[in-house]
């Protein structure tokens, strides 16, 4: 090989592949405003983005898979851990992964901000990622989805507790998170009105309670879920 | 034994970039110490895991950057056959730099960030490094014109860092879109490590084996061409590997799964490139550990970088790869074997001729370059086992994230093991070129 051709190689290979990416970045720029519905970008997501950047979050979670690896990826947290649970951890950090052996730093963070963030989530969940990722997409295959298929036709009350997030902290059959008490038991202590006083608003009961008030939900709901954990008798 | 007096700055350059690297490595065992075991409440609200990896990166990337400045400063004037333009602005420049680089890891741990991982200086530091940036351009850059002496290795290394400048701007602004965001975050992240980084080392390498084997240079400028020429080929359309999932056209899943199949290839001829050298050479091996740096680099870089970024580039692996420890596995081997390794060669060669000798006491050197080559393969190797059991409960089985991470445990445990063993083999280079011995005649 002559040092021309080495350099027609160098001015060839560069040009084409950069030209083909520019072409491209310019394609993409028309295109991603659609595959990421840049219309619901509101002043309000935006902020969330800032107060997700100041909280530098994005160094210990992945975002679009993308930051640190030390914590869940949060592109579709919104969907999967449901509004609650994510409003309840990012204020109470401490009590919510009070079980869990990695912990996530108090953050302070006030009503707008929490807004904020939420709304930045709620837009991120809506991304079109190709159907990344995976654990949040995928045919329902984990132990959780499966129960609950099985479990939905027959009653509308555990449904609701699947479709509530009622799961994101608390065990069922061995399944869920551990931020609030297991289940299991619970139509053995308390009885169904009972239950759902304390949906509507855990705080009445426990003053110190980090589980957000469901009193927004309709009473037929409300109702529905705390007759089928009333039949949670554990075992009896 | 240096021909030119102001080729001594990059000394500064080197000493400051040997003392960051250690400190990095320090930093890094208190990240997997925080993925091994549980850290208080009342630690992580004022320490948190994301102020340690800020500190972690930017440590890498400052030391790595000071390591290629130092090198030019040295390659320039006996390359243009001049001395720099000025050495009062050089010193000047490190200052700058140093300074942004301790105010940013000083600034982090009081939550002043811009949050965005890697690029988490703030706005008003962004703007102290541009200057320290433009800086040295000019120096550089008035240095070669002032000389007129033109050569293939100064255009590559004057190029590479001109590209590195300008795609570091791309990270500066604040993008409304998410989406948007990350894909130009990869025009600096991607870019500069598969594009202009690969531009400086693979001049600096070529420089250096020019040095130290006499091969002619008509031969290592055309294979710099070729080589140089396959990686922006693959490297530039690779960007598309990292835009499978952030929320681009689906095309990205052919361009990046193409384009970045074949990026191993450039490295490869880089190693071939120096075996033909190495094979090829007129003079005799006069620091035996220079060549271990050499080759050891090359071969290294071929692992971390092509074969591990080869293994989850594809879309349909990366798909359950992406954002898992898979990904840490291959940053860490790729950053230690295509630039931790290229400044150590950088360091071992300039060394002995900044400090006026010619051969060196080679034995510490011998040991640092295996006990950390090593220990950093079993790191590598732990982080991938954590990976693949990740990607395997956590995405194909649906195991929740916090599920998975209890069964990866074991392997953190394993990673702090070989960061312990591979800080040791860092304290040895580092201590051992600190004060590096010219080689007596009753040691010989």
């Amino acid at each position: 090989m002559t040092t021309r051709t080495a350099k027609a190689i160098f001015l060839l290979g560069t040009l084409s592949s950069g030209l083909l990416f520019l072409v491209l970045t310019w394609d993409t720029h028309r295109q991603i405003g659609a595959l990421t519905h840049a219309d619901r970008l509101s002043d309000e997501v935006v902020a969330g983005k800032r107060a997700f950047e100041q909280h530098n979050c994005n160094d210990c979670h992945t975002m679009l898979g993308f930051g640190g690896y030390y914590a869940p990826d949060l592109t579709r947290v919104y969907s999967r851990k449901g509004e609650p649970y994510v409003r309840a951890v990012i204020s109470d950090p401490d009590k919510v992964l009070a079980k869990s052996f990695r912990k996530m730093p108090h953050q302070r963070i006030g009503a707008v901000e929490m807004n904020s963030l939420v709304a930045f989530f709620k837009w991120t969940n809506e991304i079109d990622t190709h159907d990344w990722p995976p654990q949040d997409h995928k045919k329902p295959t984990s132990s959780e989805a499966r129960r609950l298929v099985s479990a939905a036709p027959l009653s509308r009350g555990a449904a609701l507790f699947k479709a509530n997030g009622c799961f994101s902290c608390h065990k069922l059959g061995g399944v869920g998170g551990d931020a609030g008490p297991a289940l299991d038991d619970v139509g053995s202590r308390m009885n169904a009105e009972r239950i759902q006083e304390q949906i509507a608003n855990s705080k009445a009961f426990k003053p110190d309670s980090v589980m957000p008030s469901y009193s927004q939900l309709p009473a037929e709901d409300l109702r529905a879920m705390a007759e089928f954990m009333s039949e949670q008798g554990g075992g009896r | 034994m240096i021909a030119y007096q102001s080729q001594k700055v990059s000394y500064a350059y080197f000493v400051v970039a040997l003392l960051l690297f250690p400190l990095q490595v320090i930093v890094g065992l208190w990240l997997a110490s925080n993925y091994a075991f549980t850290m208080p409440q009342g630690l992580v609200n004022v320490f948190p895991f994301a102020t340690a990896r800020a500190m972690h990166t930017n440590l890498l990337v400052l030391w790595l950057l000071l390591g290629f400045m130092g090198g030019a400063y040295y390659m320039i004037p006996e390359e243009s056959r001049s001395e720099l333009f000025s050495t009062k602005l050089a010193y000047l420049q490190l200052v700058l730099l140093v300074g942004a680089g301790v105010a940013a890891l000083i600034g982090f741990i009081f939550g002043w960030t811009q949050g965005r991982p890697l690029l988490e200086i703030p706005f008003a530091l962004d703007l102290v490094v541009v200057a320290g940036a433009l800086l040295f351009l000019f120096n550089i850059g008035a240095t070669i014109i002032r000389a007129k002496n033109w050569t293939v290795l100064q255009g590559t290394l004057l190029g590479g860092l001109v590209f590195l400048a300008l795609l570091y701007l791309f990270g500066i602004p604040f993008y409304r879109n998410l989406s948007i965001d990350w894909y130009y975050w990869w025009w600096v992240i991607h870019l500069w490590v598969e594009g202009a980084w690969e531009l400086v080392a693979s001049a600096l390498i070529a420089w250096v084996l020019m040095k130290i084997t006499d091969v002619p240079r008509q031969v290592v400028e055309k294979w710099l061409y070729v080589i140089i020429g396959l990686f922006l080929f693959t490297g530039i359309s690779g960007t598309g590997h990292h835009y499978y999932w952030l929320g681009a056209p689906k095309y990205w899943l052919w361009i990046g799964g193409i384009f970045s199949a074949l990026e191993p290839v450039p490295i490869a001829l880089m190693v071939w490139d120096t075996f033909r050298n190495v094979k090829e050479r007129q003079g005799k091996i006069v620091n035996p550990v220079v060549w271990l740096f050499v080759v050891g680099c090359a071969v290294y870089h071929l692992i971390g970088a092509g074969v591990w970024g080869f293994l989850h580039t594809l879309p349909q692996i990366n798909y359950y790869t992406h954002g898992s420890q898979v990904t840490v596995s291959h940053g860490h081997l790729a950053f230690f074997g295509a630039y931790a390794l290229l400044n150590l060669t950088l360091f071992y060669y300039c060394f002995p001729q900044l400090k006026g000798f010619e051969r060196f006491k080679q034995g510490a050197g011998t040991w640092g370059f295996w006990i950390s080559g090593i220990a950093m393969m079993f790191l590598g190797l732990a982080f991938g086992v954590a990976g693949v059991l990740q990607a395997y409960l956590e995405r194909i089985l649906g195991l929740g994230f916090m599920n998975a991470q209890a069964q990866m445990q074991f392997w953190f445990k394993i990673a702090i093991g070989a960061g312990v063993i591979f800080l040791v083999g860092v304290l040895i280079m580092v201590v051992d070129l600190l004060a590096l011995k010219p080689e007596t005649a009753e040691s010989g």
